[in-house]
């Protein structure tokens, strides 16, 4: 395994010195890495990034996120995806190519104030983030329960490999649909799961950066827990929110070689 | 300005009792409002000003926006009921200028690129004034940046010093600042040793500014820890540092 040392930061902390790769909410500055963000720092092989625990949705590629149609215009609809950017879904992407504004009509697959699950495709500095719904399980959201949360919690609520989720959906009975941008739909078929389910959503949001949460889920939703008795709790500090969004980590740790190679060529470049 | 009465007496304490070295009590509390993205309350010696920061949100009206980087909107603003005597709500020539000095000051510590099109909104309100709330305004408004969740270079500090009685004092309060006869506020970025804001009310000379200036920095380095602290303590509780996993 790969050592990763954490800490927690304030902007404008120092997390390393030396020639380290600024991955995610890191600037460098002279010979020292330093934090823009509020939360937990990681500093391994790969690089240094600190893991925010505060802040708005600031959309990213490949983000699935769910979005409520709030215009449209001939060729697109405009999407408020809870961000301070407007997203755009084409209608080539729900009619084919072969889209023609006189022909189809928008509003026979999307009307203003409809829900949709979508992922982004394209977003840069330069441009507002562009969505599609071509792909599995995206489209438009037929019903449930809406609530919003904080983007930064997001991670806490899946938990690990999904691990909270699906001790709130197996309790309550129902089905929950999270966006990375924070907006959570919650569908069911009893009325008091779904009030349930919510109860359980809110409290995660809220305690998000406590110990020892998920048994407090439990306790709330009242799941039999046959290991409470034998296991101790692993202590479930902040760290465990960055733990959570750090699953890629294994597959990291068979590829060290090429990661070495990378950050070797990296350091070439900023020579050059 | 013309000083009328001693403001330091024979064993160098000053009106409220301090030295000349020494700040007023400082207490901050991250995240006071809830429909903010986020805040701070900070009680500066007698000073109570509360900071709400909003954003990166869209700008209203949208000719405003940049296309390259964030705007950063401040608003410095004294309560009716902050002074003794009713101050008017409506924004003075005073409060104009605190509110783009303030802007201006926390600027630099702010990566805004990192937010196109986007703008911030920094809403700083005088609940209690007692001299210098300007700086207190800084030191709490940096703090609820950081509460955002905005990417920022470093925290912004803030301290004033001056001179009271021919001395160099730091942390000027509400007396020594209309008696005395100097005030010299400046922010400060602890991490980067950058000055993002240094005001001069009053005559000095070239040592006495020096000397004014050093002691403002060391109190902004004071007020930094006080400042990192409380958002640490808002985060992460009273843990200071992260106990690694087995």
């Amino acid at each position: 395994m790969q050592e990763i040392k954490r800490k927690y930061v304030v902007p404008g902390d120092v997390v390393v010195e030396g020639n380290f790769r600024p991955l995610m909410n890191v600037v460098r500055t002279g010979n020292s890495i330093i934090s823009t963000r509020i939360g937990i720092a990681e500093s391994g092989r790969e690089g240094v990034k600190v893991i925010p625990l505060s802040g708005v949705y600031i959309p990213r590629v490949n983000d699935i996120v769910i979005g409520k149609i709030i215009d449209h215009s001939s060729l697109s609809w405009e999407v408020d995806v809870n961000s301070c950017f407007s997203a755009h879904l084409p209608a080539q992407d729900v009619f084919g190519r072969d889209f023609s504004p006189a022909r189809d009509d928008m509003g026979r697959f999307l009307s203003i104030g409809d829900l949709i699950t979508s992922r982004i495709i394209a977003f840069d500095r330069t441009r507002d983030p562009m969505l599609t719904v071509q792909d599995r399980d995206l489209g438009k959201v037929q019903g449930g329960e809406l609530l919003k949360i904080s983007a930064t919690r997001v991670p806490r609520l899946i938990g690990k490999r999904g691990s909270m989720i699906q001790t709130i959906e197996q309790a309550t009975q129902t089905k929950v649909l999270i966006g990375q941008n924070g907006i959570v739909v919650v569908n069911g078929r009893k009325p008091d799961g779904v009030l349930q389910a919510i109860r359980a959503i809110k409290m995660v949001e809220e305690e998000a950066h406590t110990s020892n949460l998920t048994q407090r889920i439990k306790s709330l939703l009242n799941v039999a827990d046959p290991q409470q008795t034998e296991i101790i709790p692993k202590p479930t500090t902040p760290q465990e929110i960055a733990q959570d969004s750090k699953n890629a980590d294994d597959v990291q740790s068979t590829i060290e070689e090429v990661e070495e190679e990378i950050i070797g060529e990296v350091e070439k470049g900023e020579k050059l | 300005m013309t000083q009328t009465k001693n403001l330091i007496d024979e064993e160098g304490k000053r009106t409220d009792g301090r030295t000349i070295d020494d700040l007023r009590e400082i207490k901050i509390t991250v995240g006071v409002i809830r429909n903010a993205d986020g805040s701070a309350f900070i009680e500066f010696g007698r000073n109570k000003i509360i900071a709400a920061v909003y954003g990166p949100r869209e700008v209203h009206p949208k000719h405003m926006a940049l296309p390259d980087r964030c705007v950063l909107k401040c608003r410095y603003h004294m309560s009716p009921f902050s002074t003794d005597t009713r101050k008017n709500p409506a924004p003075s020539r005073r409060e104009v200028e605190i509110s783009k000095v303030m802007r201006e000051s926390l600027e630099p510590a702010l990566i805004l690129e990192d937010y196109p099109r986007a703008t911030i909104d920094v809403f700083v309100e005088v609940l209690q004034a007692d001299g210098g709330s300007r700086c207190a305004g800084i030191v709490a408004a940096s703090v609820a940046l950081a509460d955002a969740g905005i990417n920022m270079r470093d925290i912004v500090s803030a301290c004033a010093a001056g001179k009271v009685d021919d001395r160099i004092v730091l942390d000027v309060n509400d007396t020594e600042d209309k008696e005395g006869s100097a005030d010299m506020p400046v922010a400060y970025m602890p991490h980067l040793d950058q000055v993002t804001l240094l005001q001069l009310d009053g005559i000095l000379t070239r040592d006495q500014f020096n000397e004014s200036l050093d002691k403002a920095i060391m109190g902004c380095k004071k007020v930094y820890e006080i400042q990192k602290q409380a958002l640490m303590q808002k985060y992460f509780g009273n843990e200071t540092e992260l106990k690694e996993e087995q």
